[in-house]
């Protein structure tokens, strides 16, 4: 049964009625039209729906949005605050800036159909939040080899993430 | 969005298949004077008898800005310099769109800024079309560009009193005799029209065609109006960026997963126990756990619907496990696969070409004789994002679908066919979403046919989102294959006589999933099995090739069995495998290098420029395979390279693999692969580049690990553990060889990217173990259990 649930999303408090089970991603999308987050797997194999916990990457396709009660959830609508947040932007360009990973996968022209990018933008600002400075070895580990899946890209898209993720560091970096 | 139902005008362009011709000539018309704005509207010039609107109709958006009882427009130019273009194909995720944008620009004079697209709505767009073909989809935008270019020039020598022959546009700015002006103050104030000549028609369900659908290919532009030649190019053979790709990246894109309709119901289906079962009994729905869910079906179509997303996914599953089906085991099993091929009478080929009598004569003449047989698995196209659908079918028969579909004018006549209503109460709006890789190019399969029956069966509208599981299980799939092949050398270790005779299940069934289910109308597809029309060696004298086709595997079933689809660089990724693999086992029977092989074997200049460029960028050391270090035992890594062609669409590309090989594990690690394309004139290098290395970690990922599983029953491989695609870590170093030609026209850069891989790693396989592998995927235990066999024998 539903109840009422106070939740942190992207900087904002947001107030959801629904059942405390409920997989966060089905409340960021039906509830508050955060519509970044996919639905790819529902089993936490594939990362299309991957959101930021208190800067952990989590899946939200199987996580209960009573379990993100408390924590500030981040979706790639978010990005841009946080960025103008560390960088201590003002209002007007903040209003205008891009995460240096999203402006990254512009000029890297990573999308092809898309759908998993979201998440693997997700993965990419966990990654360069810890490791600023990351090796080709060190991304292909990030995006395959932590738990719990590989992060998946049906379309092949890999070579272009690589090349994305090391463009946002040089940004990130200056 | 709109919820309102169109009411669409393409009555006007008509359900009758048979419509003619239409040359007339391109001249601007005056229908009027405006106050505000203007603008030149370039739409297709219907034969006489189809008249332009239906009485009374009105639309939203879906016609010209100013009038929209009109038919939807190609382009319009408007006063504010902005023009806006529509194509009836969709952005599939190889960049399309960015294609569209600079082929206009170019014709027009105009930056490809100016350009918005609105793609692929079957009441916003004129032409339908396939979207996996878009060099026509793009010659046909480029011709109305080119039309629409002459137009303007008239109107501006009309203006300036001068010959069009004296100006000239940069920018959109018509200058000449020391005058300039804009597009946007050509047509400022004025409602100008002009028509362009087109063939063709629209899709519609005809069980005469191979897929069981007339018209995919859609509206035709006629005539030749007068294009810039290549070398004048200053848009197309640049990267310009992929105009969706912002949006995507922040968020604002709106996917077809998206699309919500006031009213909805979220539905999950609740799918028949076995591919093959019937309905016994609908299982309980507990009310006082799920109030709002409700259990809608018709047939063997049954699913379970409720206005909250997650009350109807906890209630179907509760359905699903209180239902009764009939048993069935209908399938042969996926261990089975080769043998029940084997065992079949397939007849007469569905298709052959060549020379039976030269290839005989050629083969008995023949110093050695080399006859191999080549085996593929069912595979699937396993995108992130399992089909969505939204439909809204009213009282009054109106229906609305919102789709993924990359075909929707196919799928529009589908749905039509399925609830017997005329074509022009559906209309088909398209949105983005995960890619298809060809299992949407016909119209079909998709969670579309289950929305249409549920909104028809509750009233309302209703959302269809499938689960990974479902996808997995009842999506359509690629066939699998065998193939036997034969090749004769001469003294000197040339070929000369070649036969391939190849066999496959259906792979143009497009039917929607839940009209067959429901027992509803579907269209009838043919399980013929194509030649591909490309052959790169012309220098081998005798050539007979032959594909046999059958119906889908259990395809008299309930649900029509083991439904075959085509697949990125369908028939011809599976063709290449076969003969790629003889051409490389000739090469190292006559001892020959493999690329010193094939450019011995053809007179095309493309194709031995592509190979030695693609050669050198690799580093390749001339000499035969296998490696005179080549070993089938041992515990260390071996490397070794191969090499694989593939001719398709105007376009010859080139694939070197280096790969280590533990051949105590099996394990095959891909280590370099350089890949070359030589597409004719190279649209946009940058998305060339990006898709020739996705596409080879498509092709890595069908090599290596790729197989629909499936038991007498049902398919097994339904989820990401079960159904291994390639992940980040296993990507190689990827290098890229183009080479863009002025004089070739433009081929397809895309597509078959992804075949030009498994042969490689066939062939370095056997460079590092002596053991040419037959069969796909290349798993660690078969190759392990090859390389043993190959020791034993």
């Amino acid at each position: 049964m539903a109840s009422e649930l106070t939740l942190s999303v992207n900087g904002a408090k947001q107030v959801v009625s629904v059942a405390p089970d409920t997989p966060l991603l089905f409340v960021l999308r039906n509830e508050l039209k955060l519509t970044g987050p996919r639905l790819g797997c529902g089993m936490a194999q594939c990362g299309a729906c991957s959101v930021l916990l208190d800067g952990e990457e989590i899946r939200s396709c199987v996580t209960a949005v009573s379990d993100a009660v408390g924590k500030k959830i981040t979706t790639i609508e978010g990005l841009p605050e946080i960025w103008a947040a560390q960088k201590g932007l003002n209002a007007a360009d903040a209003a205008n800036a891009l995460h240096p990973v999203q402006q990254a996968w512009i000029d890297e022209q990573v999308p092809q159909c898309g759908y998993c990018q979201s998440g693997m933008m997700i993965v990419a600002v966990e990654l360069l939040a810890k490791n600023p400075n990351p090796t080709v070895a060190q991304i292909k580990n990030a995006f395959t080899n932590k738990p719990p899946s590989p992060h998946l890209c049906r379309c092949g898209t890999y070579v272009a993430i690589i090349d994305a993720v090391q463009r946002a560091a040089k940004t990130m970096k200056a | 969005m709109s919820v309102k139902i169109e009411t669409t005008i393409d009555a006007a362009r008509g359900n009758d298949s048979s419509i003619p011709t239409a040359v007339i000539p391109t001249a601007v018309t005056r229908r009027g004077f405006v106050q505000m704005g203007g603008a030149l509207f370039v739409s297709l010039a219907l034969p006489a008898g189809f008249s332009a609107c239906k009485k009374g109709v009105t639309t939203t958006g879906g016609g010209n800005q100013l009038d929209p009882s009109l038919l939807a427009s190609w382009l319009e130019i408007r006063s504010d310099n902005t023009i806006l273009a529509r194509t009836g194909r969709a952005e599939t995720g190889t960049g399309m769109s960015s294609y569209y944008a600079q082929a206009i620009a170019e014709e027009l004079n105009v930056r490809p800024e100016t350009i918005s697209l609105i793609l692929s709505d079957t009441d916003r767009t004129p032409d339908g079309g396939y979207s996996a073909g878009f060099l026509d989809g793009m010659a046909n935008v480029r011709k109305v560009a080119a039309y629409t270019c002459q137009a303007l020039l008239g109107l501006a020598a009309t203006q300036f009193g001068l010959p069009v022959s004296s100006l000239s546009v940069v920018d959109g700015i018509v200058s000449g005799g020391g005058k300039s002006i804009s597009y946007g103050q050509l047509v400022q104030g004025q409602h100008l029209d002009l028509k362009i000549p087109v063939t063709g028609k629209l899709a519609k369900v005809d069980a005469s065609e191979g897929a069981g659908i007339a018209g995919l290919d859609g509206f035709v532009v006629a005539g030749d109006p007068p294009m810039k030649p290549v070398s004048q190019f200053k848009v197309m053979g640049t990267s310009y960026p992929v105009p969706g790709i912002p949006a995507k990246v922040t968020g604002k894109t709106q996917w077809s997963c998206d699309v919500n309709v006031p009213g909805m119901l979220h539905a999950r289906m609740v799918r028949p126990a076995t591919l093959g079962s019937t309905l016994i009994s609908v299982g309980v729905l507990d009310k006082k756990q799920f109030p709002t869910a409700e259990i809608v079906g018709k047939g063997n179509l049954l699913a379970v619907v409720s206005p909250n997303e997650w009350e109807a996914i906890g209630a179907a599953q509760a359905v699903a496990g209180s239902t009764k089906w009939t048993e069935w085991a209908g399938l042969p099993g996926s261990e089975n696969l080769t043998k029940t091929l084997r065992e079949r009478q397939w007849g007469a080929p569905s298709e052959s070409r060549g020379d039976a009598t030269g290839m005989t004569t050629g083969l008995a003449g023949a110093s050695k004789k080399i006859s191999v047989s080549y085996e593929q698995p069912y595979v699937r196209h396993a995108p992130i994002g399992p089909f969505v659908a939204v439909a809204d079918v009213r009282n009054d028969g109106n229906v609305m679908v919102w789709t993924h579909s990359s075909q929707a004018q196919g799928l529009r006549a589908q749905i039509a066919n399925t609830l017997s209503v005329p074509m022009e109460k559906v209309v088909v709006r398209w949105l983005e979403h995960s890619g298809q890789y060809g299992r949407t190019t016909f119209g079909g399969d998709g969670a579309e046919g289950d929305a249409v029956i549920l909104s028809k069966l509750t009233g309302k509208p209703v959302r269809v989102q499938w689960t990974l599981e479902e996808d997995m299980a009842w999506s359509s799939v690629s066939p699998g294959w065998v193939a036997d092949l034969e090749a004769g050398l001469d003294a000197r270790g040339r070929l000369i006589a070649v036969h391939t005779a190849e066999y496959a299940p259906h792979q143009q069934d497009c039917r929607l999933l839940g009209a067959i289910l429901a027992g509803m109308p579907t269209c009838t597809s043919k399980p013929t099995t194509w030649v591909t029309e490309e052959w790169p060696y012309d220098k081998i004298p005798h050539v007979l090739r032959e594909t046999h086709g059958m119906p889908n595997l259990a395809a008299e079933s309930a649900g029509g069995g083991l439904r075959g689809n085509i697949m990125r660089t369908p028939g011809q990724r599976q063709q290449v495998f076969a003969l790629e693999g003889l051409i490389n086992e000739a090469a190292a029977a006559a001892k020959a290098d493999p690329i010193q092989f094939r450019i011995e074997h053809t007179s095309e200049q493309r194709l031995i420029d592509i190979l030695n460029a693609t050669a050198k960028a690799a580093g390749w050391e001339p000499r035969h395979s296998p490696h005179s270090g080549a070993r089938r035992t041992g515990t260390s890594p071996l490397t070794g390279r191969g090499v694989c062609v593939v001719f398709r669409n105007n376009a010859y590309w080139v694939g070197i693999a280096e790969v280590a090989v533990t051949p105590a594990t099996g394990l095959v690690r891909a280590t370099k692969f350089t890949i070359g394309a030589d597409c004719g004139k190279i649209i946009n290098p940058r998305q060339l580049d990006r898709c020739m290395k996705s596409g080879v970690v498509m092709g890595l990922s069908e090599a290596l690990k790729e197989e629909v599983t499936f038991d007498k029953s049902q398919v097994t491989s339904t989820n990401w553990n079960s159904y291994k695609i390639l992940t980040m870590a296993e990507v190689p170093e990827i290098k890229v060889v183009q080479i863009s030609r002025d004089d070739k026209g433009f081929g397809g850069g895309s597509e078959a990217a992804n075949a030009v891989v498994p042969q490689a790693v066939a062939a370095a396989i056997f460079d590092t173990t002596g053991v040419q592998p037959r069969r796909m995927p290349m798993k660690p235990e078969c190759l392990t259990a090859l390389l043993k066999g190959a020791a034993k024998a």
